[in-house]
């Protein structure tokens, strides 16, 4: 307790507005942005229809062949061609602001504004591209773990299925190895697929027999911040918009999905012409009065799964209820 | 901030669930029921239907829910109330989120049986062809966590079509479901298969109906974990020669005869069978005849990689007691969206 001094002092006299502006907005929460790492990228024509066609030519058979000196000559063989096809989507979003918040507020809202919408964009694509994984690709559920759940949560033995799926296949990784180093506590990790979880799933991985953290890598040069561990031959991605079905596990827990693939598995085809656009509409187009003003994105974006031979994945529960 | 029509048209219901696609989100919608308004239906049918949106806040709808408009039985009295309270019906789910649960309460089963095709007791009120997923089942727990396409549905129960079970030991007694849409965030989807027959070309059940996503030409990529016994077929791929919509298959240019039999692993409550039997899309062999004309194995709707459920959506449930109205009746509906 004080007695009144007759000083005029904030407590007594406080200033009409005691705040004030920080030189700097806080930082706008942006999800780790994973489902396009590795992905081919593909351009679309303009003007010649909104399907893109990806072909391959499926390998040759190597039976046979072999001539036997009589003359006669070995069977041909019709190439096989298969057409991985994609329809192009334009998504678009607006913020529509009246002159008054200009005005009075004088914070350079446009600005701000045009940098919300680019954020839109990235995290837009990266949800679209998880949708694809989620939806058009055979996962197995993981069986190694002691949760008791069906499925299980992650193991070693449940990555290592993936893997032997791969390499069966001929994928191929498409992360380099890290070398080993003079370092304590860093282990090299070996050439790598991509294996894209959620967030919700890192306690688990930390728990994977043979996991090698992020910091345990020998040289961090280069790696991404999304990344957060390596488990046999995956190098683990995380993001909080990881694919997951709350409530379906036989335990009636979140079950959690988890792509892993090699090169070429997926592609995002751009279209020409009209990538992302963020354009702004001035207040006497968008107002009668012309007092509110528009800014807005737009991307256009095709999507596949072009060879389900190099993409597989786990669904998995975690060991603490979730 | 005055209310923008957003969109509006008519259908005649065929008493089952309508989606109406909202492409810019609504805040107020309104079915009425055409057919019956005039009408001095019996207690309990709606004629009119409001729903509001989430920037009502405290005010907004609850999923499946909504006023609901009826008139008393035999005059032409109103009564109003919502579709949550006393004798409850179904009512409107918006639906904004992939992937798509339109949020309806869990439902309990009371028995699966173990016969073919299987058969779900169940008090529902689902419609023919709704995908069900079930989930914490009591027996038969090979199947949970898949998803079922339902037919020959009462309000006592269905049938899975693409489930024969009468190899599985025994029934489930107990079990969960939830109703999920139709189409993934992405088509093509994969699909769960129940069955692989050993022959020539072999021929391949789905849980669904699989001719509302595959056609014939469209080439599939098959995982069988080995807790399914036909392992030569895991990892293959093979191109679709016929569908068959009564029975739920596909028959593919696979060569089975020799492979090891399909069969479901044992229901076990430990997490040791690999779970689930999958197809996915894999393109497309496709072929245009250079002398006709006629191209095969192609179809726009179908193959190409696409949405596969537009979101947001208004889902109406069906039924006299509802948005979407019964069978033959005309529903008139409008969307409203406040400026901004």
């Amino acid at each position: 307790m004080s007695f009144p001094t007759g000083i005029t002092n904030i407590n007594n006299f406080a200033p009409e507005l005691p705040v004030q502006a920080s030189e700097d907005l806080l930082s706008t929460p942006m999800f780790n942005l994973i489902h396009s790492f590795g992905v081919d990228l593909h351009h679309a024509e303009a003007y010649i229809g909104k399907t893109t066609r990806m072909s391959r030519f499926e390998r040759l058979s190597t039976d046979g062949g072999q001539l036997d000196g009589s003359g006669i000559d070995p069977a041909s063989e019709v190439p096989v061609r298969t057409d991985i096809d994609a329809t192009m989507e334009i998504y678009a979003k607006s913020i529509v602001t009246n002159e008054q918040v200009v005005l009075y507020e004088n914070s350079k809202t446009l600005t701000k504004f045009t940098a919300l919408l680019g954020q839109w964009v990235r995290e837009k694509e990266d949800l679209l591209m998880r949708d694809l994984f989620a939806s058009s690709v055979s996962y197995i559920n993981a069986t190694g773990g002691t949760n008791g759940d069906q499925p299980s949560n992650i193991s070693l033995n449940d990555v290592n299925n993936i893997e032997t799926i791969l390499l069966n296949n001929d994928a191929r990784t498409m992360l380099v190895s890290i070398d080993a180093m003079d370092k304590f506590s860093t282990g090299p990790t070996r050439d790598a697929f991509i294996a894209l979880a959620s967030t919700a799933l890192t306690n688990d991985l930390q728990k994977v027999q043979g996991v090698i953290l992020k910091n345990a890598y020998p040289s961090q040069e280069g790696l991404r911040p999304e990344e957060y561990c390596s488990i046999s031959r995956f190098r683990f991605f995380v993001s909080s918009k990881g694919a997951k079905t709350p409530g379906i596990s036989t335990l009636g827990r979140t079950v959690y999905t988890i792509p892993m693939y090699g090169l070429e598995a997926a592609a995002k085809i751009e279209q020409n012409n009209y990538t992302a656009v963020i354009g702004y509409r001035p207040p006497w187009v968008v107002s009668s009065v012309a007092q509110n003003s528009q800014l807005y994105a737009k991307f256009a974006i095709a999507r596949a799964i072009t060879n389900q031979n190099w993409i597989s994945g786990l669904n998995v529960t975690t060991f603490t209820p979730s | 901030m005055p209310f923008t029509i957003l969109t509006g048209d008519t259908f005649l219901s065929d008493g089952t669930a309508k989606k109406i696609l909202i492409p810019s989100s609504a805040d107020y919608f309104v079915a009425t029921n055409v057919t019956q308004m005039p009408l001095a239906p019996a207690t309990g049918v709606v004629i009119r239907s409001e729903w509001f949106g989430p920037k009502f806040g405290a005010g907004a709808t609850a999923a499946n829910d909504g006023i609901r408009w009826k008139k008393t039985n035999s005059t032409n009295a109103l009564l109003i109330d919502t579709f949550a309270t006393s004798t409850a019906s179904n009512g409107f789910t918006y639906v904004v989120t992939n992937p798509v649960v339109e949020a309806q309460a869990p439902n309990a089963i009371t028995a699966i049986t173990a016969a073919s095709p299987a058969v779900v007791s169940q008090t529902n009120t689902y419609s023919d062809g709704d995908i069900i997923q079930f989930y914490g089942t009591t027996g038969m727990l090979q199947i949970s966590g898949m998803n079922f396409q339902i037919s020959t549905t009462s309000g006592s129960g269905y049938t899975l079509i693409g489930l024969r079970a009468a190899g599985f030991a025994a029934a489930a007694t107990a079990g969960f479901t939830r109703r999920i849409s139709k189409y993934l965030a992405v088509e093509p989807q994969f699909l769960y298969i129940t069955e692989i027959t050993k022959a020539t070309q072999a021929v391949v059940r789905t849980s669904v109906d699989p001719t509302a996503y595959y056609v014939v030409g469209m080439k599939i990529h098959f995982s069988i974990p080995y807790s399914f016994g036909m392992i030569e077929m895991n990892q293959l791929t093979g191109t679709i020669v016929a569908v068959s919509a009564a029975n739920y298959t596909l028959t593919v240019d696979i060569d089975s005869t020799a492979f090891t039999t399909f069969a479901f692993p044992a229901s076990s409550a430990s997490p040791t069978a690999q779970l689930f039997a999958t197809l996915a899309p894999a393109g497309a062999a496709t072929k245009r005849d250079p002398n006709t004309y006629v191209p095969t194995g192609y179809d726009f709707q179908f193959q190409p990689f696409r949405t596969g459920q537009f979101v947001p959506y208004l889902l109406l449930s069906g039924g006299a007691q509802s948005p979407a109205g019964a069978a033959s009746d005309r529903i008139n509906w409008i969307a409203y969206k406040l400026e901004n």
